[in-house]
């Protein structure tokens, strides 16, 4: 017998290599997914980012038993993603979700939780909540089919927690959503980490990740390119500075080139970008000795979406 | 059996709405309707031919039915991407396709049901009376629709309607016509190890002319329905039969689809 873990991982992935074959005879082969491994800690939310084409949606497949690995392991909660005991204290929002056209909400979800034995006035109560957090009650017994694409994805949003899951999957949960109800899902994804749950979700919309993730993980075909906390991330490599001086473009350029600093034009004049290795001090002095106004000094920070769009074209480039 | 019977209400509830369902339905209703009225003022004003018109007919359209929703029965989820709510969930895929495959049978059945009690309600009228064969020749076909629809999702598991639709239609053309087969095998091959090898082949194939005794399936004698050899002993084993034959079929079907990707 095993001892009792204190902690189980809610996901562990261990080299997870996937491709297809496609095209003519199925002769060509696609590496959709090339050796990812990462886990998930307790509690946290997870984003899974990447360029289209990534892998991600491949990797959630794989992680809840749609598709099989051709090697790697996924254990959910300890169980291997073959078993159907594995997808039982999980949650699952596909991509672009669809119904059957002749149900309403409501039906589908008393068959979601019959599947997980639910029944009776808890169940109703239970699909009542979801409904009026998910802002479709008034919709709830109309047949899917004519739901809208953001009613579409809430319905695939209650369908997923029905179950109050412990591990909550989504890709790209915010696709299809207006700004108020990614404001929602933000705050119901909160919501869930403040209940102990976790969340992975892929995404490409960065300003959302940032906000919300405690730790991000990069996918760039197919193959890991960074993880880490958000704020790891963004500091990496931030010894840098950036300075926004006002006044005639020309002239700031030209003191910036014999700097030997990058820089670029904007509204006010132009920006330059103090490397990590040059004299904040007499970058500063340069400007006002030449009568320029100073603006701003702030430390320059990565974003995300530099993060992304470099690694995106690394990738490429390795390719 | 909870995840079985979730699914397979909401696969009836699904099937009983769809429009293909209902126009399948009212077409056979009106087909029986006017049929056998066509067939009372006929020259054979018989109740033989009453009763073998009307359930001539019961068994086309239940095959009908059945080979119509039962191709799109597995393929539409994977295409549809409705699945993916579904096996993300703790069911398993054999659970599945029983599930599926239960909420079809009994959405079928509804429609053979309403076309069932139009035909008796018809022959009450004509005070032809419905005696015990005619309720035992509506039982064997819906075993033999049962078969059918497992046959479907056998296909359906791994290939596209289209494809589901051909070979289906092709195995109940064998089915029904096993007997003929045998009997051309056995004339046209004398070696014993030809005729055994043929033989075992056959029985491969769902019997499905078990579910229909009349016409010339008998020793090439014009049986009706009237005829009292369908005895209830008859109607228990048929029933053992398509139950245990479409068991197997939903087993080897499980067996492939267990390990399909679903993308
Ligand atoms: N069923 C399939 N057959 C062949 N190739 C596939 C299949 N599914 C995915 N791929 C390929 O695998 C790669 C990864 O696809 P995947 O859908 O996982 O990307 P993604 O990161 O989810 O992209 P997006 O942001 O566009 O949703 C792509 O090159 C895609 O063409
Ligand atoms: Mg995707």
């Amino acid at each position: 017998m095993k001892t009792a873990k204190p902690a189980q991982s809610p996901l562990e992935i261990r080299d997870l290599v996937k491709s297809f074959r496609t095209g003519f005879l199925q002769s060509k082969k696609v590496t959709a997914v090339g050796g990812l491994s990462f886990s998930l800690e307790e509690g946290e939310i997870f984003g899974l980012l990447g360029p289209n084409g990534a892998g991600k949606t491949t990797t959630l497949k794989m992680i809840t038993g749609l598709i099989f690995p051709d090697k790697g392991e996924v254990k959910i909660f300890g169980h291997p993603s073959a078993e159907v005991k594995a997808r039982a204290r999980i949650g699952f929002l596909p991509e672009n979700p669809w119904f059957y056209d002749y149900l309403t909400a409501r039906e589908f979800l008393r068959m979601a939780g019959g599947i997980f034995s639910l029944r009776g006035p808890a169940l109703e109560k239970r699909i009542n909540g979801l409904f009026d957090q998910l802002g479709i009650a008034h919709a709830a017994d109309l047949p899917m089919r004519k739901y809208s694409k953001g009613m579409l994805q809430r319905a695939g949003l209650a369908q997923a927690l029905i179950n109050d899951p412990d591990l909550v999957i989504m890709d790209e949960p915010l696709s299809g959503l207006d700004p108020i109800g990614r404001r929602e899902l933000r705050e119901i994804i909160l919501g869930l980490k403040a209940r102990g749950k976790t969340v992975l979700f892929s995404s490409h919309i960065l300003s959302d990740v940032e906000e919300i993730c405690d730790r991000v993980a990069i996918l760039a075909r197919g193959r890991l390119r960074e993880i880490g906390s958000v704020e790891s991330l963004l500091d990496m490599g931030t010894n840098g500075a950036e300075l926004e001086v006002g006044g005639d473009p020309e002239r700031i350029g030209a003191i910036a080139d014999t700097l030997a600093l990058e820089w670029v034009r904007s509204m006010t004049g132009g920006r330059v970008i103090i490397s990590a290795d040059a004299d904040t001090a007499t970058v500063l002095r340069a400007f006002l000795d030449a009568e320029l106004p100073i603006l701003e000094l702030k430390r320059h920070r990565r974003s995300l979406e530099s993060i992304f769009v470099a690694q995106s074209e690394k990738a490429k480039k390795e390719a | 059996m909870g995840p079985i019977l979730a699914l397979a209400s909401n696969t009836y509830r699904e099937a009983i709405r769809n429009k293909v369902l209902y126009s399948i339905g009212i077409f056979a209703l009106l087909v029986i309707l006017v049929g056998n009225f066509l067939t009372d003022i006929s020259l054979h004003n018989d109740k033989r031919v009453l009763f073998d018109v009307g359930i001539g007919l019961l068994s086309t359209f239940g095959l009908i039915l059945a080979v119509f929703t039962g191709t799109s029965l597995i393929y539409k989820e994977i295409d549809r991407k409705t699945i993916y709510l579904i096996l993300t969930k703790p069911v398993g895929r054999a659970q599945f396709l029983a599930g599926k495959m239960l909420g079809l049978t009994a959405s079928v059945y509804l429609v053979l049901g309403l076309m069932f009690v139009l035909l008796v309600g018809q022959s009450l009228f004509m005070g032809t009376g419905a005696p015990p064969q005619l309720y035992k020749a509506a039982l064997l076909i819906l075993f033999e629709v049962f078969i059918v629809i497992s046959i479907t999702t056998l296909f359906s598991s791994f290939s596209t309607p289209f494809i589901t639709g051909m070979l289906t239609l092709g195995i109940i053309v064998i089915g029904r016509l096993l007997p003929d087969l045998k009997q051309i095998i056995l004339t046209k091959y004398q070696a014993d190890a030809m005729r055994d090898l043929a033989d075992r082949l056959l029985q491969v194939f769902p019997q499905l002319y078990l579910f229909v005794p009349n016409g010339h399936d008998f020793n090439g004698q014009y049986v009706s329905l009237t005829a009292e050899f369908v005895t209830w002993g008859y109607i228990g084993w048929t029933a053992l039969y398509a139950l245990v034959y479409s068991g197997i079929i939903l087993m080897i079907s499980a067996v492939i689809f267990r390990r399909r990707d679903l993308t």
